[in-house]
């Protein structure tokens, strides 16, 4: 080992250097690539997608699910402060205590504030911080619990015409403040509805004139598409953003995650009920 | 790019940034900007020409309020724009730093 690090070291031929990192950040990207775009989930009564696009080789954005043992769902998105490796491996240190904390916690709040406990002291040394957004998708009562470490918002798309911010609750950025707690909020959500958790590397998009794609275009893109199946809108919202940025490389991390409500039985009751009434 | 201009005065530093606060800022505000006030007792930094701070903008400032604050030297942070003040409370900012520091 001694040897090989000295040999490393010794190594005047940049062109051997320049290789040797090239393909060890390829391995890496490789490893966040697969931890991070592993498989989407088959839920009940419900779609789910999700893509992280990194504005370099490797990013600092993060999404994950965790199926609980009481058959809700899991739903982490979260933003590492800073780009490239360093955010990449503080994305990593934010997975475990993601994992970890969903075996041990009831609910959101609980997740975010053992995550908070588990990483606060190593982001505090390192000068980081993470902002990240969980909730619980519960299928049977189709409620979404969730809690936000500074994160934004998730978008609720009800129709072609309405799309509203999930109430705002507060909560400081894993990082930001010892032994904080996180609060839950719960919303009821339709047949249909959609629930779209983003990063700002969405709304911040730039194109090159150095303009942003703001939250404005966002949610007229997803009205646009709300009828499309979740796939489909998650195509259309990262083409209309190549589109507006014209391919431009990108500062920021670009991630989604999108929930629909398809509940087969709501549906059939809407369609029955008018019947039932006369 | 980010610039900052430096006005001293006998016990007071004030700092006016100008232009996005991002990646871009890291060497200027960490190498340059963040020794050059350590010998500073109050220092008042305007980020009323800052029209866009990212998360990686945040934790900058962050490092240069919590350096100053561990050299026991008081910082502000003034005009902040609407729209970057919004994302800083989001994040709880103002609760991270103490609300003392937000003028």
């Amino acid at each position: 080992m001694f040897k090989r690090e000295l040999s490393y070291l010794n190594n005047e031929n940049n062109e051997v250097v320049k290789k040797t990192l090239e393909r060890e950040i390829k391995v890496a990207q490789k490893i966040q690539m697969k931890l991070l775009n592993g498989p989407n989930p088959e839920v009940e009564n419900g779609e789910i997608s999700g893509v992280s696009i990194p504005a370099r080789l490797i990013g600092g954005d993060y999404y994950d699910f965790y199926m609980l043992p009481n058959g809700k769902l899991r739903i982490v998105i979260g933003d590492v402060m800073g780009k490239g490796i360093p955010a990449a491996m503080l994305m990593i240190l934010t997975r475990g205590a993601f994992r970890s904390a969903s075996e041990s916690t009831q609910g959101p709040g609980e997740t975010l504030t053992a995550m908070n406990q588990a990483i606060y002291s190593d982001l505090r040394i390192l000068g980081s911080f993470v902002t990240v957004l969980c909730a619980d998708w519960d299928p049977n009562k189709a409620t979404l619990t969730y809690a936000s470490a500074g994160h934004n918002l998730p978008l609720i798309v009800c129709s072609e015409v309405e799309i509203n911010e999930a109430p705002k609750i507060k909560g400081v950025m894993l990082g930001g403040l010892p032994n904080t707690s996180y609060q839950d909020n719960t919303l009821s959500l339709n047949d249909e509805d959609l629930v779209f958790f983003y990063t700002d590397g969405i709304t911040e998009a730039q194109n090159p004139d150095g303009e942003m794609y703001k939250i404005d275009r966002l949610r007229e893109a997803l009205l646009d598409n709300y009828y499309a199946e979740v796939q489909e809108i998650e195509d259309s919202i990262v083409n209309a953003i190549d589109e507006f940025t014209e391919s431009l490389d990108q500062k920021d991390d670009i991630t989604m995650v999108l929930l629909k409500v398809k509940n087969g039985d709501t549906k059939v009751a809407s369609y029955t009920s008018p019947v039932i009434n006369s | 790019m980010l610039k900052y201009t430096i006005t001293k005065e006998e016990y007071t530093v004030k700092v006016t940034l100008n232009g996005d606060l991002d990646i871009e800022g890291t060497e200027l505000i960490n190498d340059k900007l963040i020794p050059s006030l350590l010998t500073a007792k109050v220092v008042e930094v305007s980020l009323e020409q800052v029209p866009f701070v990212d998360s990686t903008g945040m934790g900058l400032l962050m490092n240069l309020v919590n350096t100053l604050k561990d050299s026991s030297i008081t910082i502000t942070i003034s005009h902040v724009r609407e729209d970057v003040f919004e994302v800083f409370e989001l994040l709880q900012l103002p609760e991270i730093f103490g609300k003392e520091v937000f003028v």
